[in-house]
């Protein structure tokens, strides 16, 4: 596998390098030896940006461990799989962020708490696993580690003595998510269209704003009306 | 050891700072024919050279997050500063929270600032005679509104012309057509009968002296590689520079004003940060842009046997009657935002559209428990994705997680929208600064000690914020995602958070109680002026950069016309 094509090529370049021009890029996973159980069938050889390469800085683990390195990256993957649009939470690097969030985040508020939550929440899922199917969380099959994830995994239904990995799972999520879509491949994945020059600026395109004056006045079906519902 | 002479040459003007104020003055007393000498604490800085424009927050630190280090995220534009500056502390007295943001760098905080260009109105030059609170400015609307008319013709405003009571239209450029979610809260403001308007900022949609339009990259935070926003090196000193007449000395942290045996200004002590001396430099006329609380250090650090209370403190109010504006925020999501095609959404950095304060009638009228007005600014939509996108999903989806959380994040994606008050303070006795008897920074000039505090006027104003902003979200059918109650005073903002830190050594018709007279010239010393934002006496909702560059070219200007009749000599 090509190294240039690895996922640390996404890290720790300067912003003066930064600007790639829009391209539906792929990261293929790296080297690296805890993710090798991880499914690469929807990774795409990447067209890495020439400069990015050059520059790119080596990832160093600051907060896992190899056992927890294991289960992030299966957790991150169930929560935000490769699907036909775009590749895994593992594939875009999220591991990788996670850990260097977690070091900063305890850099900068001076407390653990956060680190503590995870670190919890992850020796919790092994403990539940094990308890449920004599095996560690990464290495439960995936419909185990489902059942797992089905009692935390929806606040509102989830039992009122599961609620410190509910929130843990929560705060899990959202670290997913936000290392996933903030990524190259999260960006082409939304797909965020921004930050390049444009000719003429027109506002609202006219075809989106006629859906939005349609739906103001027909309705629409609203995916997150009843999780809204549920939550007031 | 020696003091280190900056050099033989007597200037004509020594300013000190370069940001809006110090920009405005170098520009027209240069092209006027001045010799300058501008002083400027911080690094050079050329955002046609340093801007960190299209850079990707994935190929940044942390997603490009804020830190302690740089709170508006690892691309905003501030070189050195934010609320800390390593080496140079600020005290608090006991009870006061005061968020003092300091960038040093030439051009100052107009590198990154919001570019908010609002005139202030003929109500907001005289509170004092229209409630009965704070105090008058010596000048009027009128006065200023020449310099408006320059300044927004040389910086690049655009906005539209409204004519509503006391929001006084400009020269302005046209406006960018506003986004969808800014569409929608039109909507529901004219429900509300809150006008919801084009805004107005400092960014060019017509090319301008040489500057083009802008590219709508979102991005005017982290400074325009091609100058399409304004700042003031781009504008103001480097136009400046080119008529020979301007020389910037950078890295000069400026300690005291000197002063003659006539009182006079003679020029002003620095330390120039790579060598650690102590330099002096004449001139005939100094000029004071520090900004509002670094100026008014600077006076009371030049102490002298002359002026044992500071230069230019005979009045004992330097420092006094500091303010800040009344910040409060609130979010929405608007879920009529979900799943739309796919666009690019970015524009200007800033709004397209805000509101203006709607409400004087009422507030004479006495039907509201707070005296002073707010605009409200707002955001959000398909934002650039950087560290905490599409965070707490689980109040809109539910939870979950697989195929099935992708897909629907996706369309959730934009959905979330962010109203923010920006709103009056009236000064108050217990809101100052004064020298701290016992603390030094590390170049050995004495530091500030902060006091502050809101009085209810401000508070119930946060409040008022909380609740139009949640009706406006709920008028557009969306849903309050955050929001502040009493146990948190509404939300109100720490003092100097907003970044609008004004007042601290101000203009008025009395020598007894002002520092400055109608001309922004010191009272108790002829040569000496101030152009940052310490002149203020009242700070309107109204974004202080504009009205700091209109009333830094009238100062300007009345010093060429002083120097001219002899008045000031140099």
């Amino acid at each position: 596998m090509d190294k240039k094509n690895s996922p640390e090529a996404e890290r720790e370049l300067p912003p003066q390098t930064a600007h790639v021009s829009r391209r539906d890029l792929l990261y293929v996973i790296g080297a690296t030896p805890a993710l090798a159980g991880i499914s690469r069938a929807d990774a795409q050889p990447a067209a890495s940006d020439q400069q990015a390469t050059a520059q790119k800085a080596k990832f160093e683990r600051k907060v896992f461990n190899d056992q927890q390195w294991r289960t992030v990256g299966v957790l991150c993957d169930l929560i935000i799989p490769a699907d036909e649009r775009s590749g895994s939470a593992t594939q875009a690097s999220v591991p990788e962020f996670i850990d260097d969030w977690i070091a900063f985040q305890k850099q900068e508020n001076g407390s653990d708490h956060e680190e503590a939550q995870i670190l919890g929440g992850l020796m919790w899922l092994d403990r539940e696993s094990n308890a449920r199917f004599d095996k560690s969380f990464a290495d439960a099959a995936p419909d185990q580690q489902k059942q797992i994830l089905d009692r935390v995994a929806w606040p509102a239904k989830a039992a009122p003595e599961d609620r410190v990995w509910v929130l843990f799972f929560n705060e899990f999520r959202d670290l997913t998510v936000s290392g996933f879509f903030s990524s190259k491949m999260g960006v082409a994945d939304l797909p965020y269209l921004g930050n390049t020059a444009v000719t003429k600026w027109e506002g609202c395109p006219p075809k989106v704003w006629t859906i939005i004056e349609d739906r103001m006045k027909n309705g629409f079906n609203d995916i997150t009306r009843e999780a809204r519902a549920a939550k007031s | 050891m020696a003091q280190a002479n900056g050099s033989a040459k007597t200037y004509d003007v020594i300013i000190v700072g370069s940001g809006a104020g110090g920009g405005v003055a170098a520009h027209v007393l240069a092209l006027a024919g001045a010799k300058i000498c501008v002083l400027e604490a911080g690094a050079w800085f050329d955002c046609t050279r340093q801007s960190s424009m299209f850079g990707w927050p994935y190929n940044a630190p942390h997603r490009a997050a804020g830190s302690k280090e740089k709170p508006f995220g690892y691309f905003d534009a501030t070189l050195e500063g934010g609320w800390r500056l390593d080496g140079e502390p600020y005290t608090m007295a006991p009870g006061s929270d005061w968020w003092w943001w300091r960038a040093r760098m030439l051009g100052g905080r107009t590198n990154h600032y919001g570019r908010i260009s609002l005139r202030m109105g003929p109500y907001d030059f005289k509170p004092l005679k229209r409630d009965g609170k704070g105090f008058d400015w010596p000048i009027t609307y009128e006065d200023l509104a020449p310099y408006y008319d320059k300044a927004e013709q040389l910086i690049g405003v655009f906005g539209s012309q409204e004519g509503l009571e006391n929001t006084p239209d400009g020269k302005f450029q046209p406006p960018p057509a506003p986004r969808g979610y800014e569409r929608i809260i039109k909507i529901a403001c004219d429900k509300l009968r809150i006008p919801c308007i084009p805004s107005r900022l400092a960014i060019l949609t017509r090319p301008l002296n040489g500057r083009p339009a802008c590219h709508y990259c979102q991005q005017c935070g982290r400074s325009c590689g091609v100058n399409a926003n304004f700042n003031s090196p781009g504008v103001h000193i480097f136009p400046a520079m080119k008529t020979g007449n301007l020389e910037v000395r950078t890295n000069a942290m400026a300690r005291e004003v000197t002063v003659g045996a006539d009182g006079l200004a003679t020029g002003v002590s620095y330390i120039d940060k790579k060598t650690r001396n102590d330099v002096t430099v004449r001139g005939k006329v100094v000029v004071l842009a520090a900004s509002c609380c670094e100026t008014a250090r600077i006076l009371l650090n030049s102490k002298s046997s002359q002026f044992p209370n500071g230069l230019a403190n005979s009045s004992g109010l330097v420092g006094r009657y500091l303010m800040d504006t009344v910040g409060s925020d609130t979010g929405g999501f608007l879920p009529v935002l979900q799943d739309l095609p796919p666009f690019n959404e970015d524009g200007v950095g800033g709004m397209h559209l805000y509101m203006p304060w709607w409400l004087y009638q009422e507030q004479m009228a006495k039907k509201l428990p707070f005296a002073r007005g707010y605009h409200i600014e707002i955001g959000g939509g398909r934002d650039q994705p950087s560290a905490g996108i599409l965070n707490g999903s689980e109040r809109y989806l539910g939870g979950g997680y697989g195929v099935e959380l992708k897909q629907n994040l996706r369309k959730i994606y934009g959905c979330e929208v962010y109203f923010s008050g920006r709103g009056e303070m009236i000064p108050n006795d217990n809101s100052y600064c004064e020298i701290d008897p016992d603390t030094v920074d590390q170049w050995g000039i004495p530091v500030l000690r902060f006091h502050f505090k809101w009085s209810q006027d401000e508070i119930l104003q946060a409040k008022h914020m909380q609740e139009t902003f949640q009706e406006i979200i709920k008028t557009a059918g969306g849903e309050v995602i955050f929001k502040s109650d009493e146990k948190e005073e509404w939300g109100i903002a720490p003092g100097g958070k907003i970044i609008h830190e004004v007042g601290a050594a101000r203009m008025g018709d009395n020598p007894k109680t002002s520092v400055l007279n109608p001309n922004c010239q010191a009272w108790d010393c002829k040569n000496l002026f101030i152009t940052d934002a310490a002149p203020f006496t009242s700070n309107a909702d109204k974004n202080p950069t504009l009205t700091i560059t209109a009333l830094g070219w009238r100062t300007s200007e009345y010093i060429v016309d002083q120097v001219k009749k002899m008045n000031v000599k140099v």
